[in-house]
């Protein structure tokens, strides 16, 4: 069965500002910290075979499967469809030159002409925009009290009722806002998949993980909508977690 | 000695005598006989002892068995002892029994091959059905045995994230004893109405080769039924957001995804199990009274004999009735004020620990004799809950000690609560359990995160750390390798060197010094104690807009733990004139406050660089609030040194015939809580029979 063993304390430091950029791949590096450390780890490690590593991979190379994996998602990876060329193009050049990796520069130009290739996006919207129902939140709401509620409290607020166990990342608020800010549900929603419960990751039906989702932004007072939140990562990658508007 | 406090003692909602700032202790503890116990001289103590041998005769009540503690090792002692055909008599300080048990999360780790792995390993339910998950662990996860538990118990090389080594200095007989065991004592648990839910894990030392923890479960039904396995959404506590229950002290968890549909799961759904069995089998129980005494033929030699045991009535802090335990069959009324207990085979000690005692505390680590921070569940426990009884009556016969310093390597022994607001800050009673009066609030826990939101201060007002940091407490040992050694789950490596190499060590080095810094001298600690004082987190009302706090009964009210004024001035006037163990005037705050805002303006905090952490938020806003920040005292590992039969031994290493002891009264074994009070009181309840009867 897969351990990760991220506690709380490990989430923290993985979001916690990134480190002081190296000349150069500035931009690189601070959409890797927003983007990707979260499961490939600062260090490029990922923890395989949950999070690959990219210290350490041979296909880094090949400029159009980067591309396509960001852009488009690669298995569990979801995909970022609101990277711009040039945010690509920059992630692409920190990802191939940083740690010992060494597989020289991309031109955005180049990057532009894969992504053509991929079509056009969908515009994005944001949790603010009412993309999930109310009663999809009441069903999340019962999964949650079987699965999370324990460790990170009933109040979503990341204090266990237990006292013998530890405080956990908040799953809503001002906290939740800050840590995922500019990330999409999809992300949420492939790295919960993977990590969550932590004493089972991946016993939930992706259904289940979806509709807990709903019920974290109606605890964190997003309005609810029309239409549920669907388990797709293509649709939950064009939905942006921020500030209330 | 000007200490306060005085003007808070007819608040008939808080128990005093374990309160204990210093001026009640000398008044309480000479008057009581307990802490004076730990006080008298080598004369006196012979004195008492004499005068007990020459009144050898006067026996108040006679059985095979006497237990002190009604807690987790003594209830299964009492049943085991039952069982084997001895009559047992239970002695409890405490209006009704379980002890801390009764308020756990009821997460049992035992392992070496026990039952309940087995069951999990074939992927069967439970006997009755219940259980309707698949096993959460894999098989080859659950494929324990008793050499490799022992091994993982006794494993040297293994540091936590202190970079102790917690099991290096476990008493190797005692281990052994254990680990041969656990798994008829998780039989024997079975027996006796406890039904477990899947594995998962492990908790609290249990070893990191192999998950060994299931917690107790119940099926919410219409009726609270033991033998069917059943209990009411009233009775487990979750019919009502805000209400406990006579029955279970703390709202039961929901137990989905590790039992299945309407299962709820804590310490309720052990301990009344348990209990329920104990009564049925005819163990007799004397509630509302204190263990003071063990009675042996000579001051330090010969067979114990018996104990002596107070009157301790806990009354209902509204009402001022005598509290009643849930279930009455099998009490024993008796209201002298003490009585003598023969006990014809042993006496069992399960009594607890020593964290409710702030002076026997200073003998494991002096910072935390400060009265001002009591032991978990203390409303539920009162006054004489981990009172360290076992430990000085054990003292008087010449028991010998052991794992002194054990107290030091787990995380729950002692940190900083996120709970605020409340005196007894790790448990989460609510109102509807008759001893919710004694906490008076049920706390407002904001979890790390809500550390990020307000300034915390020390007695005369001042930070004194980084606050985020603060409540940081290192995890703890446990598979699937809890930050524990290299090589995780299965991949562990038991008494490989590279557990505990340099790099590793330093890099489990990540203990905050938050706790530290809250319990050093400052302004206002004054000789002899030099007292640190009582903790505050210091707020707007933009804060408790920002989070949502609930500043409403039941999770704050008006018990001194709680503040709310108008100015920061004022603030501190009430938090001076208020709290119990408030001594000196908060001098400081309105200045702290005052650059704080500073602070956040310029965007950087000199004195503990918070801006690296978090956003920082001005106090600026009316009302201001203050609650109280508690340091806790949960586990006790030191304590009396026994044999792998539990029986005491005494300062030349030799048995002290007819005493034996378990659990938390127990030391030289870092095994924290249940997993380790259970399997003590079943040893200890197999061999006390064997004793010969006198």
């Amino acid at each position: 069965m897969l351990k990760l063993g991220v506690g709380a304390f490990g989430l923290a430091f993985i979001i916690a500002p990134a480190a002081v950029a190296q000349e150069g791949s500035e931009q690189g590096q601070q959409l890797y910290q927003q983007h990707c450390a979260l499961c490939h780890k600062d260090s490029g490690a990922g923890d395989p075979p949950t999070f690959p590593a990219l210290n350490a991979d041979d296909q880094l190379g090949d400029l159009v499967r980067i591309v396509r994996s960001i852009k488009a998602g690669r298995r569990r990876m979801p995909p970022f469809p609101s990277l711009t060329a040039e945010e690509v193009s920059s992630l692409a050049n920190y990802i191939r030159d940083a740690w010992a990796n060494d597989f020289g520069g991309v031109a955005t130009e180049d990057v532009t002409a894969v992504l053509r290739g991929l079509g056009d996006a969908d515009p994005m919207a944001s949790v603010w925009d009412g993309v999930f129902t109310e009663a999809q939140a009441t069903r999340g709401q019962a999964v949650y009290d079987g699965a999370c509620a324990l460790c990170h409290g009933r109040r979503l607020n990341g204090a266990p009722d237990d006292p013998d166990l530890r405080s956990t990342p908040p799953l809503a608020r001002a906290r939740f806002l800050r840590v995922w800010e500019g990330r999409s549900l999809a992300t949420l929603f492939e790295y919960t998949r993977a990590t969550m419960p932590e004493d089972n990751p991946n016993s939930l039906t992706v259904q289940e993980n979806v509709d807990v989702i709903a019920y974290m932004l109606s605890v964190g007072g997003m309005p609810a909508g029309a239409d549920e939140l669907q388990p797709d990562p293509r649709s939950l990658s064009r939905v942006a977690v921020g500030p209330r508007p | 000695m000007a200490t306060r406090g005085d003007r808070r003692d007819n608040d008939p909602g808080i128990e005093r005598e374990k309160g204990l700032n210093r001026r009640e202790f000398v008044k309480t503890g000479v008057a009581a006989g307990l802490g004076s116990g730990a006080l008298l001289g080598a004369d006196e103590v012979q004195a008492r002892v004499s005068e007990t041998g020459a009144e050898q005769s006067a026996w108040d009540y006679a059985v095979d068995i006497v237990i002190a503690g009604g807690g987790c090792a003594g209830l299964t002692a009492a049943i085991r002892a039952r069982d084997l055909g001895a009559s047992v008599l239970v002695v409890d300080q405490n209006f009704d029994l379980g002890g801390r048990m009764l308020h756990s999360a009821a997460r049992l780790s035992l392992g070496g091959g026990d039952p309940v792995q087995q069951r999990d390993m074939r992927g069967e339910s439970d006997r009755e059905g219940f259980v309707t998950v698949a096993p959460i662990e894999d098989p080859e996860e659950v494929d324990d045995d008793i050499e490799l538990l022992f091994t993982d118990i006794t494993d040297w090389s293994v540091v936590d994230p202190k970079a102790q080594s917690p099991y290096r200095y476990n008493e190797r007989e005692l281990a052994r004893a254990w680990a041969e065991n656990c798994p008829a004592t998780r039989q024997f648990l079975i027996d006796n109405y406890v039904r477990f839910s899947r594995i998962s894990g492990t908790h609290g030392g249990g070893g990191l080769s192999r998950a060994r923890l299931a917690t107790c479960f119940l099926m919410l039904g219409d009726t609270t039924d033991i033998k069917a396995g059943t209990i009411t959404a009233e009775d487990a506590g979750v019919a009502a957001l805000e209400r406990t229950s006579a029955f279970s002290p703390v709202q039961m968890n929901n137990a989905t995804r590790s039992v299945g549909p309407n299962a709820v799961a804590n310490g309720v759904a052990l301990s009344r199990p348990l209990e329920f069995s104990a009564r049925e089998k005819g163990v007799e129980f004397m509630l509302h009274r204190r263990f003071d005494e063990i009675v042996r033929e000579e001051a330090v030699s010969g067979r114990v004999l018996g104990i002596t045991a107070r009157y301790s009535p806990r009354h209902h802090p509204e009402t001022g009735e005598l509290l009643q335990s849930f279930w009455r069959n099998g009490n024993i009324d008796e209201q002298r004020d003490t009585v003598r207990i023969r006990a014809r085979q042993a006496v069992i000690l399960a009594s607890g620990g020593h964290a409710g005692n702030p002076e026997v505390r200073s003998m494991f680590y002096p910072a935390l004799r400060e009265p001002a921070f009591p032991t978990s569940g203390q409303a539920l426990l009162g006054p004489g809950g981990q009172d360290a009884s076992a430990l000085i009556a054990g003292l008087r016969v010449g028991a010998n000690l052991a794992g002194m310093q054990q107290n030091i390597s787990y995380s729950t022994t002692f940190h900083i609560s996120t709970r605020l607001g409340t005196r007894d800050a790790y448990t989460s009673m609510m109102p509807g359990h008759p001893t919710f009066g004694f906490r008076g609030s049920a706390g407002l826990n904001v979890g790390n995160a809500g550390f990020e939101e307000f300034i915390a201060v020390n007695q005369v007002g001042k930070r004194f750390f980084n606050e985020v940091r603060l409540p940081a407490r290192p995890g703890t040992n446990g598979y699937p390798g809890d930050r524990g050694a290299p090589g995780r789950g299965l991949a562990h490596t038991p008494l490989d060197w590279r557990n505990c190499r340099k790099e590793w060590v330093r890099e489990m080095y990540s203990y905050d010094h938050g706790l530290d810094a809250a319990l050093a001298m400052n302004e206002g600690s004054e000789p002899p104690d030099y007292y640190s004082g009582p903790l505050w987190a210091i707020f707007d009302q933009d804060a408790v807009e920002r989070n949502g706090w609930e500043l409403r009964f039941p999770y704050v009210s008006d018990n001194g733990y709680f503040f709310r004024a108008d100015t920061v001035e004022d603030l501190a006037e009430q938090i001076y004139a208020g709290h119990e163990f408030q001594r000196v005037p908060l001098s400081h705050l309105a200045e702290t406050v005052a650059s704080w805002n500073g602070y956040v303006e310029a965007g950087a905090d000199p004195d503990f660089e918070r801006e690296a952490e978090a956003p920082m938020n001005s106090i600026g806003t009316p009302p201001f609030y203050a609650l109280s920040i508690m340091v806790i005292w949960h586990d006790s590992y030191g304590g009396l040194r026994v044999n792998g039969r539990q029986q005491v031994v005494d300062m030349k290493g030799e048995v002290i015939p007819g005493l034996y002891a378990g659990g938390e009264a127990v030391g030289g074994f870092n095994k924290h809580g249940l997993g380790k009070g259970h399997v003590h009181g079943y040893i200890a309840g197999t061999h006390a029979v064997e004793e010969p009867s006198t």
